[in-house]
């Protein structure tokens, strides 16, 4: 398979993404430029660690060639009068050198500048988007197909590329569709929520953000989840639950009237497994198992055994369509459509800090395991993650990714306390886990 | 060849890190270039907001400053009123292209905005009464109070406890800056000075900064204002 590096400007010339010139920001996105901030970047990171170190003249080239191949990512972030869009701007995006503080903002105001970059250290690739451009399925999308293409202008042996995005194949509309519209009817809206209960951590000087990443084996947990006839995500949501009913326990043993006692966890759900939709694109929704501790305080158990239920009822399609609808029916209201940009602006953010930021104590997403095609394999150690900031409310989020055996959890954290994935880990290893802490090296590199 | 500091492996060839700008032969840290790193970019964005602000004040202040005169011209014929509010709109501008430029140089920022206030008092005296009262008045009461400003930010870098001990002698300060401000005013006016409301300032201020120095030497020794004060 030939490959050749095109000139800025060539690529995707054709596509009908290029032609219009700007694309609408999906339901989802719409939400983003109101709440973000340089604490609250809504950046996420998806890394692939090489068993070589990079090679920069192949990344750079391999960078060139996939991101032609993605137009739709090749944009800078707009304002019009009633909404913000995506502008296509046709950059590449930067490939810059890691720094210590992972999932930094982007300079949304400078035209010439993606909402994605790549960045490079040792044997490491990492890919940082921002939500409003995708979610994490349509990010581990880009970083296989930027995989694929280094690996093979690195001289690697190739073979079947599965159904990874080939550089050299033409992008289809269905790739940057608005899976939210597209799958929307109108149906009766979800039940409301109270507000949960929020760590009492103090948060730490700016910037806030610190990771913390460990490896297990996906054999050891699977067993341990087994055990409990649970899933792999049942288990981990119900040992953040455990872990923070703990926490709460310890901070409220001598407060009589505590502000809430609904722990709950978020927990996004790819709605490309609901829908054959193949948008690349954000296209989540969440769930939010709970646990009430007014009924009292629960054993593991009985959290693992509540979970498990909430999980499978919650993630049924029909009741994901209640909160598509509830979500996409906004939008759809002409007087809010008429609403100037910037009332909305203030509206969105003043309902976000006062209820939506506040509907959980905790997050948790799991993209599941990596698949790539074996020949790929030897070439790769591990990928790994690390969630978006947290804001100021939720304090630590939790991620987690797999490839092969190993499976990495990354918690991050804008607190001064580690006493959330102490407790997590510690459990993991009490169930028979083996727990290794990775030296990601995050807080001892040179700006 | 791998970059020392980024780890990636380089094509032979290259003399500096094309990601972190580091030369790889003189291992030179200086090299490094901020701009290549994420945080380098949002702080890239932040000048440029600063100048399109800058740029943007500009425009509305010599607006101002061209309506004003306008409006002058054809109510009364001359310009009278417009100057004076031309010079408070410029000096302003100066003001904040002073500090937008130097905000990271302290020292260059108060030379600058103290220049340009002595300057716009020139300014005010030479269209008033051409060149009266500056000199006399106007020059040694706004450097007296620079001055003083000035003292007492010096007494808080050098104290160790900046508690009411700073109050105190800021309170003295202000009584020689009264006294100052008599004589500069009296001899503008009668040609010779003789003091008199300075002293009972002076002595009225006196006695509260002894109780605060009393505070502090005697009672809260080490209380720090920041602490007392914090909102």
């Amino acid at each position: 398979m030939q490959l050749s590096g095109k000139k800025s400007g060539e690529g995707t010339s054709g596509s009908p993404v290029r032609e219009k010139g700007w694309l609408k920001l999906d339901n989802a996105a719409k939400l983003f430029p109101a709440i973000m901030s340089e604490d609250l970047t809504l950046v996420f990171r998806l890394t692939v660690t090489l068993k070589e170190p990079v090679k920069y003249s192949v990344l750079s080239k391999a960078v060139e060639l996939t991101s032609r191949r993605f137009p739709y990512f090749s944009v800078s972030l707009g304002s019009g009068l009633f909404w913000n869009y995506l502008e296509m701007n046709e950059k590449l995006p930067r490939i810059q050198a890691e720094e210590e503080i992972p999932c930094t903002a982007f300079a949304v105001s400078r035209k010439s500048e993606t909402l994605y970059r790549i960045l490079a250290r040792g044997r490491r690739i990492s890919v940082e988007f921002m939500h409003i451009l995708t979610d994490g399925s349509g990010a581990l999308e880009y970083l296989k197909s930027l995989l694929y293409t280094y690996l093979q202008l690195a001289g690697k042996p190739v073979g079947d590329p599965g159904d990874i995005i080939l550089p050299e194949t033409p992008p289809s509309e269905e790739e940057y569709e608005d899976g939210y519209n597209k799958y929307f009817r109108k149906v009766p809206p979800p039940a409301k929520i109270v507000k949960a209960w929020h760590l009492p951590f103090r948060l730490s000087e700016k910037p806030r953000l610190s990771t913390v990443e460990a490896e297990v084996s996906v054999r050891e947990v699977l067993e341990v989840s087994r055990r409990y006839k649970a899933s792999l995500t049942e288990y981990f949501v119900s040992v953040y639950l455990y872990s923070l009913q703990e926490i709460f326990h310890t901070e409220n043993k001598n407060r009589k009237r505590p502000v809430s006692r609904v722990l709950r966890v978020q927990v996004p759900v790819n709605m490309r497994t609901k829908f054959p939709c193949r948008t690349l694109r954000n296209f989540s929704l969440f769930v939010m198992p709970e646990t009430d501790i007014r009924l009292g305080s629960y054993s593991f158990e009985e959290i693992l055994r509540s979970v498990h239920y909430q999980l499978q009822l919650s993630t049924d399609v029909k009741q994901l369509s209640r909160f598509l609808s509830s979500n996409v029916s906004y939008e759809k209201l002409m007087l809010i459509r008429v609403l100037p940009l910037f009332i909305k602006k203030m509206a969105i953010t003043a309902i976000y800090r006062g209820l939506a930021s506040k509907r959980m104590t905790g997050i948790f997403t799991n993209p599941g395991a990596v698949n790539i095609p074996g020949w790929m394999h030897e070439h790769i150690d591990h990928f790994s993650l690390v969630p978006p900031p947290p804001n100021r409310w939720v304090k630590v989020s939790a991620g987690m990714i797999s490839f092969g055996d190993r499976l990495m959890i990354c918690f991050s954290n804008i607190t001064r306390t580690r006493e959330l994935e102490r407790l997590v880990l510690k459990r993991l290893a009490s169930d028979g886990v083996h727990v290794r802490i990775l030296n990601n090296n995050l807080n001892n590199r040179k700006r | 060849m791998i970059c020392v500091n980024c780890g990636v492996e380089l094509e032979d060839g290259l003399v500096a890190c094309p990601l972190c700008g580091m030369d790889q032969e003189k291992k030179d840290e200086k090299g490094i270039i901020s701009d290549n790193y994420p945080s380098g970019i949002i702080r890239l964005q932040k000048e440029e907001s600063r100048k399109y602000l800058w740029e943007l004040s500009g425009i509305i202040a010599f607006s101002a400053i061209a309506i004003c005169i306008v409006v002058d011209l054809l109510i009364s014929r001359g310009m009278k009123w417009s100057l004076y509010a031309a010079i408070s709109i410029l000096e302003t501008w100066i003001i904040a292209t002073v500090i937008m430029i130097s905000r990271r140089n302290v020292p260059i920022m108060l030379t600058g905005i103290i220049l340009t206030i002595l300057a716009a008092l020139l300014a005010y005296d030479l269209v008033e009464s051409g060149l009266e009262w500056f000199f006399p008045v106007g020059l040694p009461m706004t450097a007296g109070i620079f001055a003083a400003a000035g003292l007492v930010a010096f007494l808080c870098k050098i104290s160790r406890y900046r508690g009411f001990n700073i109050i105190a002698a800021a309170l003295v300060i202000v009584a020689g800056l009264c006294m100052l401000m008599e004589i500069a005013l009296d001899r503008y006016i009668d040609g010779a000075a003789d003091l008199r409301w300075s002293l009972i300032a002076a002595t009225s201020i006196f006695p509260v900064a002894m109780i605060f120095a009393f505070f502090h030497y005697r009672m809260k020794k080490g209380k720090q204002l920041d602490s007392f004060f914090h909102v």
